[in-house]
């Protein structure tokens, strides 16, 4: 299949006929990639056209669809980088797909979630997409939080969904059967669970390291040390993540070190710090009866 | 693994049921006990080498794969302690660490399956088959006998690990008591992510104080220190200290406030004080920490080529991308530039130790053999119905009281 026309209305096809189902996701998938150099781009419009035109559920999707069109984008080229030899500098920096994702991620979240009580089904599933894809950086993490922004300005907003409603979204939505309902419903439980089993893998940097020989043992101390996130560095992104979501010293670490103590040192007392003389007489005794 | 049979004693001499506690934090002269007995043939240097391997091998599939730094610090964590008690020479330390990891991701929910830990496993020690791979991830082809062998047998070291932590499957990082400590220290974020570094390097330094107990008893025995000795808020704020210390080395950064801050974490933190109380740790604990991590720098800036594998990646790229730094025109990759002179830190322990806290007795051994916590006649033992056995999540005395 060699006409752009023809690989064009194929890719509509399938992606037409997407599903929630990894299988789904995964067959399309595998085509935008395999289609990717030659009319990327083109694929990239349908993509958005379906995401305009589709229903809400279809928007879902889709939405899901480009997650993981994201994650193997990033593992093809991770897995390319020491062997591209005559790419330009240009092919070497762009990761596949995930560009265009950035590029137009207002745009998506806006079909996916766009304004008013029809929207709200996808708003949840898209959150969780955005902040996954913020943690791992695999979007920018100002650029997420544009977009987080604009979805949380409109939930404070009243609700006002009859007068402002988006013209892309302006046909009325099927009135869904308890059985759709049902469906969707299992379907977001199956991908919240996915998402959250993937959800603590830590980000790759995009410069895609070569597999580290395994006897290399770099102190970390030695990494070079900046102010700000270094986003080559896995660990540095770890820090600042680490950073951002671990609360201030409250009581309940002082209930978890209390507890911890008293299993390193059993013989000092549990309530309070006491500086005991003892300490280095006692000896630890070790019970096998 | 057939050593325990001759010692598995008959079914009339065992008790019809007995217990095991779980014994998180070790002595010093415990892990000295222990080292001892499990070391064998091998020399300390070997030793050491075969630690460091075990922990890199850790550190390349488990940061292939993305864990957090939890899972890998717990892996390796376990893994030195299954070495406390199983000798290295009955098993393959493939088997050994990919188990730790598997273990460690049931205890931080971060869950993978051993095939899949298996198959990185494998792009990391053959990256040329890696590297023909078809698949998108470069997923090797391994053949499935020898692969379904390989799990089978990390699946049975699994057992052992969790009988050796008596099936408790909480572990305390010190990670986040580095930042929320730090943060209530009003130390710069900037020293505290240097302190964060330091909770990784930490678990190396395992390894380089058992191997310092060998070579020189006198100076180094009141300052062993290893991972599983100290509770995490002890470790997050000795390496909170080390960090202070640390920054003395460099320029000051550019704000003043900043400086005065992080010189101020270091005055606070040299002296005892209510933050004792306040955060439930010894001065003295933070100094011996200070000085093992400071070794352990000093260590790896007078050697860096000890740090590196003889064994180079097998296939260097031809054309090198201006973004990846670390490669040199021959593609082996070249560790970054040391940021501390060896000599800098050797005069900040000088400095260290002229103001020392005086030393505390070094705890001996209790009655019991620590060995016999757990021990080879387990291996023998698994799948036989030998009476019941309790497993307790923590010391006597402490057990029943909300443990």
């Amino acid at each position: 299949m060699h006409d752009p026309f023809e690989v064009r209305m194929q890719f509509l096809g399938l992606i037409r006929k997407l599903n929630a189902s990894q299988q789904s996701i995964q067959k399309v998938v595998a085509f935008a990639l395999k289609y990717f150099s030659r009319c990327g781009e083109d694929l990239w419009e349908c993509i958005i056209e379906e995401c305009q035109k589709g229903s809400i559920n279809h928007r879902i999707n889709i939405l899901y669809f480009l997650d993981s069109l994201c994650e193997t984008s990033l593992l093809a080229k991770a897995h390319q980088l020491p062997e591209q030899s005559s790419s330009s500098s240009k092919q070497v920096n762009n990761a596949l797909y995930v560009d265009y994702v950035s590029r137009d991620l207002t745009q998506i979240v806006e079909c996916v979630v766009p304004v008013g009580r029809q929207g709200l089904p996808n708003l949840p599933s898209t959150k969780q997409i955005l902040e996954n894809w913020r943690t791992k950086r695999i979007i920018e993490p100002q650029k997420v939080d544009e977009v987080l922004s604009l979805l949380s300005s409109r939930d404070s907003a009243p609700d006002t969904t009859s007068t402002s409603v988006a013209p892309s979204a302006a046909k009325s939505e099927p009135h869904l059967s308890r059985g759709e309902i049902f469906k969707r419903i299992e379907e977001d439980r199956e991908r919240h669970k996915r998402l959250r089993e993937r959800r603590w893998v830590q980000a790759q940097p995009h410069s895609g390291s070569a597999v580290p020989s395994y006897s290399m043992f770099t102190l970390a101390s030695f990494l070079p040390l900046s102010d700000t996130e270094n986003a080559e560095l896995a660990l540095d992104i770890e820090f600042e993540n680490e950073w951002e979501a671990t609360s201030d010293w409250n009581e309940d670490d002082v209930e978890a070190t209390a507890e911890e103590r008293e299993l390193c040192h059993p013989h000092l007392k549990r309530k309070g710090f006491t500086n005991d003389e003892d300490e280095g007489e006692q000896e630890m005794d070790i019970d096998l009866s | 693994m057939d050593s325990g049979h001759s010692r598995v004693p008959s079914p009339s001499q065992l008790p019809a049921s007995f217990s095991k506690y779980h014994h998180p934090y070790f002595t010093s002269a415990e892990v000295q006990h222990l080292s001892e007995k499990q070391r064998g043939k091998l020399s300390a240097t070997q030793e050491e080498k075969a630690r460091q391997q075990a922990c890199g091998f850790i550190e390349a599939v488990g940061s292939k794969i993305g864990f957090p730094r939890k899972t890998l610090a717990t892996a390796q964590n376990l893994y030195h302690r299954f070495h406390l008690f199983f000798p290295r020479k009955d098993f393959n330390y493939h088997d050994v660490t990919l188990a730790a990891l598997y273990v460690s991701t049931k205890m931080h929910d971060t869950l993978k399956k051993p095939r899949e830990i298996l198959m990185v496993s494998y792009a990391v020690r053959f990256p040329e088959l890696a590297a023909k791979s078809k698949s998108v991830g470069g997923e090797v082809d391994m053949d499935p006998p020898t692969a379904e062998n390989d799990r089978q047998r990390l699946l049975a070291v699994e057992r052992l690990i969790l009988e050796t932590i008596c099936f408790n499957f909480t572990s305390k990082m010190p990670f986040s008591y580095v930042i929320k400590i730090g943060r209530k220290l009003k130390a710069s974020k900037k020293l505290i992510k240097c302190a964060w570094r330091l909770t990784i390097d930490r678990r190396v330094t395992f390894f380089i104080v058992v191997h310092l107990i060998f070579i020189s008893e006198r100076n180094y025995s009141h300052r062993t220190l290893v991972p599983i000795m100290y509770p995490p808020n002890t470790v997050a704020l000795g390496c909170l200290y080390t960090a202070s210390l640390l920054t003395t080395l460099e320029p000051p950064p550019s704000p003043l406030v900043e400086a005065q801050l992080d010189s101020r974490v270091a005055t606070i933190l040299k002296e005892k004080g209510d933050w004792e109380r306040t955060y439930m740790a010894e001065a003295e604990d933070l100094e011996e920490i200070a000085h093992v991590l400071i070794d352990l720098l000093i260590q790896a800036a007078q050697n860096p080529s000890a740090n590196t594998s003889p064994r180079t990646p097998a296939s260097p790229s031809p054309h090198p991308s201006p973004r990846n730094q670390h490669l040199s025109p021959v593609g082996t990759p070249q560790p970054p530039p040391i940021p501390y002179k060896a000599d800098q830190l050797i005069r900040l322990k000088i400095m260290m130790r002229q103001n020392e806290h005086p030393l505390r007795p070094q705890q001996p051994l209790g009655s019991a053999d620590p060995s016999e916590l757990y021990n080879g006649n387990d291996i023998a033992m698994l799948g036989r119905n030998q009476g019941t056995v309790r497993f307790l999540f923590g010391p006597p005395g402490i057990v029943g009281q909300g443990v």
